[in-house]
Parts: structure tokens; sequence; C-alpha cells
């Protein structure tokens, strides 16, 4: 027997405000600010068995919808009334991403039974290991990234659990907000348990029981029937981060989604091996892992808002996660810079359904941005400062509809900026631009959004400047069905001065007194042919300072003269535009970046997969090394080579480092 | 002879209270709201109240008024044409907002376009530092060019918001001479004067919405004080403040962003009145009309107050009375799902068409229309008789669910009731765990046309202590501008540690605070009575990106010591969040000057209570908890002081039907208010 659909609702409506007074409970007694200034953290309710049936929406980080704690929940024998376990190791139970996650669970019991658990999660601003903060692009190994607590009760029966917790606060840069962060997570736990006790005495536990699982159903139906609206099909995406590790090669990251009916299954074979920094997404190989599948719920929410956040959602889902590369890496691979890599892993979801139903998708969300943090000495007192100043963000891309959100948006739209005469008190910086970034916009018929840039200057010496998940430097936010690449990001120091250098992706800086930094962030992809774009709508983007007249004609073909459009001009102009572009082949389904194009013709999709496939039969602990001897050599060779394009160039370096290695290839061979 | 007289103009209906001093009696009317004919309401109440009882316009010694005409310019998009000038650099400044989309899970979601379009900014060579210092004069050169362009644009108001003015305006004031002496026609607006507080972009679009709405507020004021003085009313015409207070008509024209929200802010204070009535500390206010259900926490007698509250797509950042806004109402729409499963709202029959039931051409089927197919709804008439009621309306449009779900009518009825209460649960527990707060301490007023109807519902879901529903349901917000005060607020962004050099610039602020506020309220306004000064300031812990607004006295701000700030923000933080840090070093952001003239309360005597069990006006059948119920219907006008009666009941008055859920009991108190608390524990499984 189900229950009936009335009680679903009102059921639906109660779970829901038990997430949301955790949310708020949490969120009003955290310690650190950076829970309330980026709401990075979590709470919720699970079943039994670990699958979230309830989550916030107007609180907290979007990323974790539908979490699966139960391989976490498994690792503790036996639960009693009163106890909370905790876990941030990222290789126990793969509940925890990376280890500034600090994951709780606390049971919640019906007489002698456990009939649901409140959980959640609060970023850590530091939890030890090599950096403050605990995040560096730089580490490698997981052992560097901070203390790590596997699955253990830190409150029973017997109280607080005082032997680990003081191991752990030993061991953070910050105790007191460690300390006053877990107070809060019990106390949002706590806040969970009562409202499912209440919920269980005004509905009994019966309706209880029948309809939490039909919660999970529900939301799981309504994410089959978005599916069955999207066609069948098997298709094919990649994309890149710029770099591997610190200066290191382009990492590209592939997807073949299969839309089944009502199911997905995303295959990530053909992604790059596990990376030598901390940008690898950790997983444990779980084909329903939430951290790949945000992209996922990020879409099918999309197309359908009124779809019910929960873990229903992903049971239509199966990932394929081959292990020991970038999004299944084994033990010890570093974890903490997840979040760069997780970014590119939404955009290239987007990208995956947009071949499926480019009508109802949109160009490439941008990314590349950083978070930014200044670390100075207040000019005035002498203190030292530390401040978070602006996330740099970008836009959503163009679609069907209409533009991209300019400045933020898709799968960045829950960040929030800092003011600047907030930044300038605080940051003891001076703000000399802080907006939208001209010419930025991926063009299309419905251009992309624009992207923010930032430009101050550092007011005392020593300003050390940590710009966090840096990235698309090089290569930008893709175009469909005819709409163009985005603009890349920048990081400069003293920009168009004789001292100019280009930091690229670097992620920290010290600057002096005098010393200007631009950053920004890449712009969105556009969507469809630019010279379809309503010529009024490129004198607005004119008007307000959002594109060049130049960028007007050589990319709209829409010609400005004395603040309109010069019609006769503009119609003559788009005729040589298009005759030019029905010579041009590479107008695909997808528009990349020229720089990616440039990669594209050495690095073909044909000579990646052979890469990837070569590397897969290789011992983990080889991929990546192996990976860097290719690369360097088949950059050595000349443009002309015919073996550089076909694989055949691949596939002798292969041979190469076997013969180099003889342990090696006992190893294969064995 | 003397009588107070507040008016609330609504969308529908505008309410009229009317307090006679002399024989402490509170009379309401209702008559139809005219949009396209601002003030003639006022004449038309005006006329009514006279035919009604012995009135002349000449004994009116209170004359307040609430209006939306702000709020709906903002909505409807039909204000000023603006041009924005801020600093050279940071055009951007209202397309970026704070970043964050309306919703972000969904990646279409886009920031509503601003008031000014983005072409229609401009750029000024100049630059205020953070402690005031001018690093960079204004370029005349460049403000003069882009009020060429504003010009050229056809623009009403030019607004101006440069960085940092908050700590020296004296830039965006030499940006005005320049601008009236080339184009003395268009008006301006100064983010400075508005609301000069640090935080570019919550300046920039305060500025903006006050600059869009200032001509067509001002003119509406016009014709509210020429409606006055026609009518022969004597009394100083007042309008009501989002802040709860209010202020002249005048002041109005000059300061229209603090009476944008001012309707639902009457209603807090008139909720918070009746609670203070009856001794009740925690109170949650719950009114409830057509689309919408609004909720406010009143402890100890006083509303909470926020920055930031919504106006259409906007917020804005004065002070106001801190209302959560559930869009779930009287009017709210049921409907199935592709899954088969029933939903109330967010679409509203609003009160055009309205309820199915209410015969004005509404045919979708409501909440409403679910009370009055449950039986709830035993009166012919509502609104004091502007509205009939049919229920076989409402059974038919209640049919069509029902067919689907394959139920009887009367049960679909109860599940629409219970599915939209658990909607109102959901959004009323998040407001309570933000603050923190246990709800069974809590007494719920219920007024608007449905909050006495959905009351015990969500009391039942909630758990909280009791309802009461105050003798004018229907006009409270009108009533809260009856016994509101006359006043306004102050602040400075002073950003300084408090210590010794902090306290210093501190005393300083504050002096000029002071001074401003008293001539506001004794010069501006005229007001001589008594006199009151409120001070806080929001304050945090060094490296905090948010602030708590502390109250503070007058002595611990001017004293030599900083102890007394400090302790007090200490102990506040502890109250709001768990936990305080008396190590940490602390900065004030704002400081704030609330100035209030505390205006004689009219006094409604208590009458004494005689118990006795209610008599009904009749028995009527009622579908309520799975089953139908013999239910007593009683006429409010009958109820007297002292009676009682127990649930399942239905109380009718003019303007609202109270909703008595079985397992309540209901008593009269002196003040004539319904009291409904739950009876001792039941159903409890």
């Amino acid at each position: 027997m189900t229950i009936d659909k009335v009680t679903l609702e009102i059921l639906k409506n109660h779970t829901r405000a038990a997430a949301e007074s955790m949310a708020y409970t949490l969120y009003r007694t955290a310690h650190s600010t950076f829970v309330k200034e980026t709401e990075d953290f979590t709470t919720g309710l699970t079943t039994a068995d670990g699958e979230t049936f309830a989550t916030p929406t107007e609180l907290g980080a979007t990323w974790f919808v539908g979490l699966n704690y139960g391989r976490a929940i498994k690792m503790i024998d036996d639960y009693r009334p009163g106890d909370i376990c905790i876990t941030n190791d990222p290789y126990s139970g793969f509940v925890c991403t990376h280890p500034p996650d600090m994951h709780i669970w606390k049971p919640i019991f019906y007489q002698s039974e456990v009939v649901a658990f409140s959980v959640g999660h609060i970023h850590n601003t530091d939890v030890g290991g090599a950096v403050p903060a605990s995040l560096s692009r730089s580490l490698s190994e997981v052992h560097q990234e901070g203390i790590r607590i596997p699955p253990t009760k830190i409150l029973s029966e017997e109280g607080m659990n005082q032997k680990i917790l003081d191991i752990f606060l030993k061991n953070v840069r910050a105790p007191e907000q460690n300390w006053g962060d877990l107070k809060a997570q019990i106390a949002a736990c706590n806040t969970g348990e009562r409202k499912v006790q209440e919920m269980i005495k005004r509905f009994g536990i019966e309706t209880f029981r029948k309809g939490i699982p039909e919660l999970l159903n529900y939301a799981e139906n309504q994410a089959r029937a978005i599916v069955r609206n999207l066609p069948n099909g098997k298709y094919e995406f990649w994309d890149y981060i710029d770099e591997d590790a610190v200066n290191g090669w382009p990492c590209r990251i592939k997807l073949t989604l299969v839309i089944e009916d009502e199911t997905l299954i995303l295959d990530f074979t053909g992604s790059d091996p596990q990376l030598e920094s901390s940008m690898n997404i950790p997983t444990g190989g779980d084909p329903r892992h939430v951290l790949v599948l945000v992209g996922v719920v990020y879409v099918l929410y999309s197309l359908d808002p009124k779809l019910y956040l929960n873990s229903g959602i992903t049971r239509i889902c199966k990932c394929i996660l081959p292990s020991g590369t970038m999004v299944n890496p084994e033990f010890p691979a570093a974890v903490g810079m997840r979040t760069l890599s997780c970014n590119r892993l939404h955009g290239l979801t987007f990208g995956a359904f947009a071949q499926a139903a480019p009508e109802r998708l949109m160009g490439a969300p941008a990314s590349g941005g950083p978070i930014m943090n200044v670390n100075t000495t207040d000019i005035k007192t002498g203190r030292r400062i530390m401040a978070a100043i602006n996330p740099m963000t970008g836009g959503s891309g163009g679609c069907a509809d209409g533009d991209g959100n300019d400045g933020s948006g898709a799968n960045q739209g829950f960040l929030k900026n800092t003011p600047t005469e907030v930044n300038e008190v605080e940051a003891g910086i001076l703000v000399h631009r802080y907006g939208l970034m001209k010419n930025s916009a991926g063009p299309g018929k419905h251009r992309g959004g624009l992207g923010t840039e930032m430009v101050f200057e550092a007011l005392a010496p020593n300003t050390k400047i940590t710009a966090r998940n840096r990235d698309r430097t090089r290569f930008a936010g893709w175009g469909i069905v005819g709409g163009k690449a985005g603009a890349a990001s920048a990081f400069v120091r003293n920009p168009g001065k004789t001292n100019q250098i280009n930091l690229g992706n670097t992620d920290i800086v010290t600057v002096d007194p005098g010393d200007i930094i631009y950053v920004s962030c890449g712009g969105a992809g556009g969507w469809g042919l630019p010279t379809e774009r309503d010529p009024k709508a490129v004198l607005h983007d004119f008007k307000c300072g959002w594109i060049t007249k130049q960028h007007a004609k050589e990319i709209y073909g829409v010609v400005i003269s004395e603040g309109s459009v010069d019609k006769k001009a503009t119609t003559a102009c788009r005729e040589i535009k298009k005759s030019e572009s029905s010579h041009n082949p590479s107008n695909g389904f997808y528009n990349v970046s020229v720089s990616q194009q440039d990669f594209e013709k050495v690095w073909t999709k044909q000579n990646y997969d052979i890469l990837t496939e070569g590397l897969a039969k290789l011992p983990i602990s080889w991929r990546f090394f192996a990976k860097h001897q290719i690369f360097s050599a088949i950059a050595k060779m000349p443009d002309n080579d015919p073996d550089k394009l076909d694989g055949t160039a691949v596939q002798t370096e292969f041979n190469i480092l076997l013969k180099r290695f003889p342990d090696l290839r006992n190893r294969i061979e064995a | 002879m003397a009588y107070r007289i507040a008016v609330d103009i609504g969308g529908t209906f505008t309410d009229f209270c009317v307090f006679d001093d002399t024989t402490k009696q509170l009379t309401t009317l209702k008559v139809l709201s005219q949009p396209t004919k601002p003030g003639s309401e006022i004449s038309n109440g005006l006329t009514e109240l006279s035919k009604t009882f012995d009135f002349s316009p000449e004994d009116v010694t209170w004359f307040s008024h609430g209006t939306t005409v702000g709020v709906n310019t903002v909505i409807q998009r039909t204000g000023a044409v603006l041009s924005l000038l801020v600093t050279e650099g940071f055009e951007d400044v209202l397309e970026l907002a704070r970043l964050k989309v309306p919703d972000p899970y969904n990646i279409f979601s886009q920031r509503p376009a601003p008031l000014v379009r983005r072409d229609r900014v401009y750029g000024i060579g100049e630059r205020t530092l953070k402690d005031g210092t001018i690093l960079k004069s204004i370029d005349d050169q460049s403000v003069k060019n882009a009020v060429l362009r504003a010009k050229k644009d056809g623009a009403d108001t030019i607004v101006v918001a440069l960085l940092h003015s908050y700590a020296n305006p004296e830039n965006e004031k030499r940006v005005r001479d320049i601008v009236m002496s080339e184009a003395p026609d268009i008006e301006i607006t100064l983010s400075s004067d508005v609301w000069p507080v640090i935080r570019e972009y919550e300046r920039t679009v305060t500025a903006t919405v006050a600059g869009y709405i200032q001509r067509r507020v001002a003119n509406y004021l016009t014709a509210f004080q020429t409606a006055l003085k026609t009518a022969n009313v004597p009394a100083l015409p007042l309008i009501g403040k989002s802040n709860g207070g209010v202020m002249s008509a005048e002041l109005g024209k000059r300061d229209p962003i603090s009476m944008l929200l001012s309707g639902t802010a009457a209603g807090v204070i008139g909720a918070s009145n009746v609670a203070s009535g009856v001794n009740c500390s925690h109170v949650l206010s719950f009114d409830v009309g057509g689309t919408s259900a609004d909720v406010a926490v009143i402890l100890d007698g006083a509303p909470a107050y926020s920055s930031g509250e919504m106006v259409g797509e906007f917020p804005i950042y004065v002070p106001t009375v801190s209302v959560t806004s559930i869009g779930e109402g009287g009017g709210s729409i049921a409907w199935i799902d592709d899954f088969g499963v029933l939903k109330v709202g967010p679409e509203s029959a609003g009160s055009n068409p309205g309820p199915a039931c209410f015969c004005l051409g509404g045919t979708s089927p409501t909440i409403t229309d679910a009370f009055a197919v449950s039986g709830f709804l035993v009166s012919e008439n509502l609104g004091y008789g502007s509205v009939s009621v049919d229920i076989k309306k409402a059974q038919q449009a209640i049919s069509v669910i029902s067919q689907r779900l394959g139920k009887g009518n009367s049960e679909v009825a109860e599940s629409i009731i219970n599915i939209a209460v658990s909607g109102m649960f959901l959004e009323t527990s998040k407001l309570l765990s933000r603050r923190g707060v246990d709800p069974r301490h809590f007494s719920l007023v219920a007024f608007g046309g449905a909050g006495p109807m959905l009351a015990c519902h969500l009391t039942r879901d909630l758990g909280l202590a009791e309802v009461i529903v105050p003798l004018t349901p229907g006009v409270l917000s009108a009533y809260g501008g009856l016994i509101a005060n006359v006043k306004n607020d102050f602040i400075r962004t002073v950003f300084v540690n408090v210590d010794a050099d902090g306290l210093s610039v501190i005393i300083e602020v504050a002096e000029t605070l002071e001074h401003e506020a008293l001539n506001w309220l004794h010069k501006e306004q005229g007001f001589d009575g008594e006199t009151q000064l409120s001070w806080s300031a929001d304050i945090r812990y060094q490296g905090q990106s948010y602030e708590i607004e502390t109250t503070l006295t007058r002595a611990s701000i001017f004293s030599a010591d900083a102890s007394n700030i400090l302790s007090a923000f200490h102990r506040e933080h502890h109250k709001v969040y768990g936990h305080s840090d008396e190590m940490a070093e602390v900065q004030i952001v704002n400081l704030r000057l609330v100035v209030t003239g505390l205006v004689p309360k009219p006094r409604i005597p208590k009458i004494k209570e005689r118990k006795a069990e209610a008599e009904p006006e009749k028995y009527t059948k009622v579908f309520v908890d799975g089953a139908l119920q013999n239910t007593a219907v009683f006429n409010r006008t009958k109820l007297r002081p002292g009676h009682h009666f127990l649930g399942p009941a239905v109380v009718i008055q003019d303007d609202t039907t109270t909703v008595v859920l079985p397992g309540f009991k209901g008593h009269i108190d002196g003040s004539q208010n319904i009291i409904l608390t739950p009876c001792e524990a039941k159903n409890d499984n």
C-alpha cells in the first residue's frame, strides 16, 4: 500500500521544514565567518539507509543534493539514541569529498529502531596540513591536506569523545572555530531529530515509514518524466582544465552521456588519469555519487523547477568512473581543489545535454574566476589584515530564450560579492574598477553572460593575494549551435605597464604598494549564429559599454555609426560574413576558443583517446608521469610530422616508455 | 467632540478606522478603492461616515493614512525615467547587484532588469576614499556631459550614487549643484540623502527606487492633502511609514522611500498593540489576504526590524518592520501535478477574479472555496455586503479536482486546506528557526480577510499557545495607523573599532545624529509632545561580514568608556548566535538613532468579563477532521466579554470568518478579542 498523494504533499512540506530549520540553526550558531559568508554547508534528513529525502533550498551549498550517507553510516556498527558521528576523510566511505568538509550524522529512533538520520556538513576554514586553509593546487597527497577523522562516534551515551576531539583540535590552525562550528552542526542535527520526532507524533509512524520512500519515489518519477522528454541517444563531449598541475599540461575530462528513455548513463572513460595535484574528484567509483551528478541535478531542475530535490533524482543515473582517473582517484591522491574540476564537470554535463536538447540548454557557463583573499598590513595601524574580497564570476550561457545572465549565474549563481566600499575598508586596497568585462560574452544570436573584472591597487608592502580556483586562462567557455566561445579569464600584475606580468593560472602572488592587479573571470558561451543577433541588441550592448564598435562589426556584422545601426552597411557586412562561415568547416555543434582549436590541431580527439586508453593500461602510479613524458615528447615534434596527429606518435612514445622502464613493462605483462 | 481617523488604501478596499475620543468607541468602514482617482476614496469614506453617525470633519484631530502607491509604481514599473551617475569604473553596480541570482538551483535564473537602463548610467570622474578624504574632486565636464545625455534620454530624475558618499557627501553635493544649473527641470536624488550607509549596491538601489517613485508619490500626497482640505479636515495629514510610525504628508514628498511598505508595517503595529493589551510577550502576527500571508515575530511588544526587504523585485535598505510574506492566501488555487499530487498555489485568483464562491467571475478552486465547501463559510455576505458567497460555485470549482482524485468534495476540500496550511507551516517554521525561538510560547494574532479562517489550523500544526482574533480583524492595518507614533530613522556609517579612538568618532557622529533627529521631529514635523530617542548600532567582531543591531543607551555612547558598548554587543551576539568572544576586536559599522514622538493612544476601556456560555446563532454541518460535525455558529456582534464556547465553531462578522477547530475552546476577553486555546493534550497517538 502506498500513502495517498495528499498526505505526501503535507509530509513533503513538513520534512522540508525540518531540513530548513536545521539549516537556520546551523547558520545562526556557527562560529566561523566563512560559514556565514559562503554558506558552504548542508543539512538534511536521510533514510535509515542514508538516502537524503529532505534538503533545504534557502540556505547552504547547492552541490550536495541527494548525497548518500549510506557508506559512512555502515562504517559504524551500533547506533544508540544520542549518538553523533563525524568524518572528514574523503577516503572513508566517500561521503566527505575533501578534508575541510566535516560531515556529521545522527540516528533518529522510533522506539528501538533507527528510522532516519539527520545529517550535514560544514566546510571548515582550516583542518591543518601543509598550507593555511588546507587547500592548494600544488598538494599531491591527501596527507598534506589536513588531519582526517574516519567515521567516528564523537558523541554517545558516554558523552563527548574528548580524546578524538582534542587530537583533531590540536592539529588545526584555528581550533576555536572548528569547535564552534562542530557545536553548530550538533545543534542542527538535534533540531532535525526533534522535528522528525514531532512529525512521527503528528502523522504516526506508519505514515512516516510509508511516506518517506514515497518522497524519494516522487522525485525519481519527476526526474524520469523530465528525461523522457529528452531524445534518446549517445552524446559525447569533453572539455579541459588548463593545467593538470602547477605549470602542467592540459587535463581532459570526457563524458559520454547516454539517454535511454527515462535513465541516464554518464561514462567518464577517456578522462585524465588521477592527478599529482589536488584537483581529483573522489567518488570511490560510486555510480550515483552526487559530486559527479551535480550537473545533472542542475539540468533537470532547470528544465523543470518543480523538481523536488532529493536522492530520488540520482536513482535514474549510472556513472562509469574508471578507477585511477581524476573522477575516481585512488588513495592517497590529493582532492582539496576538487571544486575547480567540479566546476568544469558541471559545464561538461550542461554541454552533453545541450547536444540532446540544444533548444532547451545553454552555452558554457563562465568559470575560471577565483575566490580571492588579501593578506596585508593596515597602513595606519600596522595591524595584519586578512580579508576575503570578491569572488570573480561570470555569467550563464546564451540559450534559445535569450542572453545569459551577466556577471553571475548558471552553476555559480549562489555566490555573493563583497561591496567595493567594504573591500576598501576591510582589505586595505584601492579598487579602480569593478564591473562587467567588455567583449567578454561569447557571441551568439543570444550571447553568453559577460564576465566580471576587477582592477585594484595594493597600498602596503608584502601584500599577498590568493586567487583560488584560477583556470580558463587558456581554454575559454564554448558556444553552441553557432554561438561562439566567451573570453578567457586573466590575472595580470601591472597591466599595460613596462613591468607587466601575466600571472596566468597562478593562485598566489605577493605585491607591493602601487602595484596594480587585474583579475577577471571568463565570459559564458553564446547560442546561435552571431550574425542572426538582432542589430538593436548589438547596439544596446555597445551603448552599455559591453562591446566595442569593432567587436560589433567583426563578430556580429553590425555597423554602428553615430549612435545607431547603419542598416545598409550592416546588411552588406552580414552577407559577407555568412558566405565566409559557410566555407568554415569548424562550425560544428560546439564552438571552442581559438586556443583550444590550436591545441586540438595536435591533440585531436583520436590522439587523446589513444593516450587515455594507453594510460589506463599502466599501473596507476605511472600514469601521470607517463602522460607528462608523452606530452613533452609530442610537443617537441615538428608540426608537419604526419605521425604526430593520428596516434602513431603517441603509441610510439608508449613503446619507448616501456623500453626505458623494464619494470613497468613487466608489471603490465604480469 | 474629537475623532481620530486612520485609513488604509489597498488594491480592492479602502479601510477606515474611526475612534471617537468622547464615547471611546471604535468604528470601522470599508469603501471600494479608486486607483484611478487618488484621494476620492477618502472623500467617499468621509461622506459615508457622516451618514452613519453624527460626525463632522471639523472634529477630526488625527488623520493618518497608508498607501500602496509607491509599491505599485515599482511593481508596475510606471515610475520616472531615470539617469544614474556613479563613480567612473563602477557603472555596472546595479547590473551586478550582489551577484546571487534569485534561484541558484536554476541555471537559467536571471536577476531582474534594474530600474535604470545600463545605457543611462554615466561614470563621473571623481573619487572619495573610505575615510571621506577626497582623492579626486568632481570632473565638472564629465557631469555636464552626463546631464546633456540625460536630457537627451528624457530623464525626469537624476540619481547620484558615488563611492563612499556615506563618509563624505561633498562630491555628490557638487554634482547636484552642477545638475541644478545645467538642467533645472530635472529632479535630483542623492544616495547620501536617502540613506547614507556603507555598501554601494544597497545604497544605490535604495536611492534608485526613491528617485523612481518620488514624483508619483508626491503627486499622490498632494491629492491626499487636497482631499482633506476640501473636506474641511483640520488635522495634519499623516502618512504611514515602513518603520511602523507616521510622518506628515509634506515630509513624505521628500522622503518617499520610507513609506513604501507602510501597509504591512501598520498591520504588525496593530497586532503588537492587540497583543500588549492581553499581555502577550511572544507573538506571531498572521495577516492573510487574497494572495499572501504576512507573518511577523513580535517579542515583548516590539516588532523586529530589518533592511533589505523586497519591494517588487528590489531590496530597499531603510528600516522596515520585518515581515515574511508567504505566497499563499485565500485566493490561492488548488491544482494537481503530472504525478497526481494535489498542490496549492503559488498561483492565486487574488481578489479579482477571486475565489469561485465570491461570484466575481472566478472559476478556479481556491482555499476560500475549500472552506466554503467544508461548510465553514456560513454568511451569505462578506466585506460589508460587497461580496456575496455562493457555495454551489465553490462545489463546482472543487469538483474538478475531486473527480480527478476520485474522492468526495468535502474530503478534497479538507485536503486543500491541510496542504495550504502545511505550506504556511513550512515558511513559518523557517522564520521561527531563523530567530531561534520556540513556537510553544507564541500567540498568533490573526487578521486580514482570511487570517482568522486559517489561524487554528496553523496553530495546531506549529503547536502555538493560542490564537487571538482582534475585534476588527479586517482593518487592523488601518488600526495600526490610528495608534502609530511619529517616527523617523537616522543612520551614519562610522566603521571604527570600539576603543578610545573609535569612541571619539562615535561621539562626534552621535551628536550630529541627535541634532538631526530632534530637528526633524520638532521643526520639520512640528511635534511638541513627549520625545523618545532610541540608540543602536550595527556591530560585529572584526572579520565578520555581517553585523548585529545592538541596542545602546545614550549614556554608553557618550561616556568615555567603551566597555558598556562592548558588553552590550557581547550579550546581543550571545543572544542571537548562542556564543560570544570577549577577546575579539569589535567594530561599529553604523550608528543608528530612532526618534519617536509619542502620541497619546486612544484608550479603549476594558469591559468586565461576565462568564457565560455563548449563545449560538444556529448550528450548521461542517466537514472537519474527516467527519461531518455539528458546528455552532456565533455572530461576533453578539459575543460579549466572558462568553465562552467549544470548537468546532464558526464566528461570523462583517469582514471575516473565524474558524474554530475541534479541540479548541474560545472565549471573549475584556478587549473583545476572541481567544482560542487548544484544549489539553489531545489526539496524540
